[in-house]
């Protein structure tokens, strides 16, 4: 039994403690969160606007160029890999860009906003159209409509899945390691591969994930119910 | 006022208006009755272009409206509307449900737009109501706020698109109540109803429409009492 703890304490100390190894943990998960967050404002913003493009008809009800545009979007980003997104942002597009957590942010944010793009969608078709027949009866244009009626009573529709998104946003972003960013998954793997010694690391990285998110998740939980105190159900 | 020249609506694969033409002038109150179906409510939201006509003209004092280069957000700074499912803005409490568009459409400041809204709830006796939100309210007070807002425009002209047919029975007469005063001031005003009373009492014209054309119109008295053709008389024994 003793030997077992000491042997514990070693694996332990070996994993976060010697050489100020816990130093590269946290170094690691500055750079997944400066990501993960940056690109969930990137993604916010195109999906966003590229919902918009999407729901845009003309007058006598038809697709706009904007909507097929949006469409190829959507479609492209969603049927490719987002490592291999990640991949070819790194080596292709942005071969000359020495700032890498940059290139991961875009690259993350681009492909995140195809699927806010569809939850963005989602939420505003949720509302019912009478809200806008009544807007646009009133005299107010299709954006005025959009912007004080409709897109309010959207985003309360939209925030579970937004938030989802968010979560699997920050998890995906454990992939940069293969254009080697040194984020949470690769310092531990790193650390592991070092230390010829695997349990404490990965384990470790795995909790101080749930960590952060169990976070993120009590934080949309709160912004939801505040939303939510305008109507009674 | 409003002059409708064979007006056509198609959905894909149903031909619902089939040349309905009419002259609403300054002042009427029409009523427009018929069976389901019958084209009434479609009608009624081409006058105001929330449906697309197919084919045909409509002219708004003067103005081709049907004319794709018209602003429509303007003509409909002047024609209010009230729906069967009152549609207010979940969003926002009463007073900004009423001032919302008079103020982001610059026609009034926003110490006047409120102003002028808390005379018109007290006119329909909902004063207390302003900082509610619609989820508190009823329906017969939903609707009576939605006839608020349209008037804080105000309209040369309301349409009402079936205003009773979503209430329960108790509070119709509350929403008709409004409808009356309103026709008392000289409002004027196009409605789509299954009331046969508040035709009978405050309709100056009575169509009936169906199959997408307009069958029958005449004064109410005669409307009820002669009814001419076969598809009327079967409809009103159906009703009354």
């Amino acid at each position: 039994m003793q030997a077992w703890l000491s042997d514990v304490g070693k694996k332990f100390e070996m994993a976060f403690i010697s050489g100020e190894r816990w130093k590269l943990y946290f170094q690691g998960l500055g750079i997944t969160l400066e990501i993960a967050f940056f690109a969930a404002i990137v993604g916010l913003l195109i999906g966003t606007v590229v919902a918009l493009m999407k729901l845009s008809t003309t007058r006598s009800g038809k697709k706009t160029i904007w909507a097929r545009i949006a469409n190829a979007y959507i479609d492209i980003i969603r049927g490719t890999p987002s490592v291999l997104q990640l991949l070819i942002m790194w080596f292709i597009i942005m071969k000359s860009c020495k700032n890498g957590v940059l290139v991961a942010v875009l690259s993350f944010g681009i492909n995140s906003g195809a699927y806010v793009a569809e939850i963005v969608r989602a939420g505003i078709l949720a509302v019912d159209k009478g809200q806008t027949e009544a807007g646009r009866s009133l005299g107010l244009s299709k954006a005025q409509t959009m912007i004080y009626i409709v897109i309010p009573q959207a985003i309360k529709n939209v925030l579970p899945p937004i938030g989802n998104e968010f979560i699997v946003l920050l998890k995906e972003t454990a992939i940069v390691g293969y254009v080697s960013l040194t984020d949470l998954t690769r310092a531990a793997n790193q650390i592991s591969s070092r230390t010829y010694e695997a349990f404490m690391p990965l384990i470790g990285a795995a909790v101080i994930y749930f960590v952060i998110i169990k976070i993120l998740t009590i934080l949309l939980d709160k912004l939801e119910r505040r939303l939510r105190k305008s109507d009674n159900r | 006022m409003i002059i409708v020249k064979d007006l056509h609506k198609e959905f894909e694969d149903n031909h619902v208006l089939r040349g309905v033409n009419y002259h609403v002038h300054q002042g009427e109150k029409i009523v427009i009755v018929g069976p389901s179906g019958s084209g009434k409510s479609t009608f009624l939201r081409c006058l105001n272009l929330l449906e697309t006509p197919t084919g045909g003209e409509i002219w708004f004092d003067g103005q081709l409206i049907t004319d794709p280069k018209v602003d429509i957000d303007k003509i409909r700074e002047h024609m209010g509307m009230v729906f069967q499912n009152f549609n207010l803005f979940n969003n926002l409490s009463i007073m900004d449900n009423i001032t919302l568009a008079p103020v982001k459409l610059k026609l009034m400041s926003k110490e006047e737009a409120s102003e002028n809204a808390l005379k018109l709830l007290t006119r329909v006796g909902l004063k207390e109501k302003a900082d509610a939100f619609p989820s508190q309210l009823s329906g017969g007070q939903k609707q009576r706020i939605a006839i608020v807002r349209s008037l804080a425009m105000n309209p040369r002209v309301m349409l009402f698109d079936e205003p009773t047919s979503a209430l329960d029975p108790e509070m119709v007469g509350e929403v008709l109540d409004v409808m009356k005063e309103l026709a008392e001031w000289g409002m004027t005003m196009v409605v789509v109803t299954h009331e046969m009373g508040f035709a009978r009492e405050v309709g100056t014209k009575v169509l009936f429409m169906d199959e997408g054309v307009i069958m029958e119109e005449n004064t109410p008295e005669e409307f009820f009492s002669h009814p001419k053709c076969e598809r009327l008389q079967d409809f009103l024994s159906k009703v009354l």
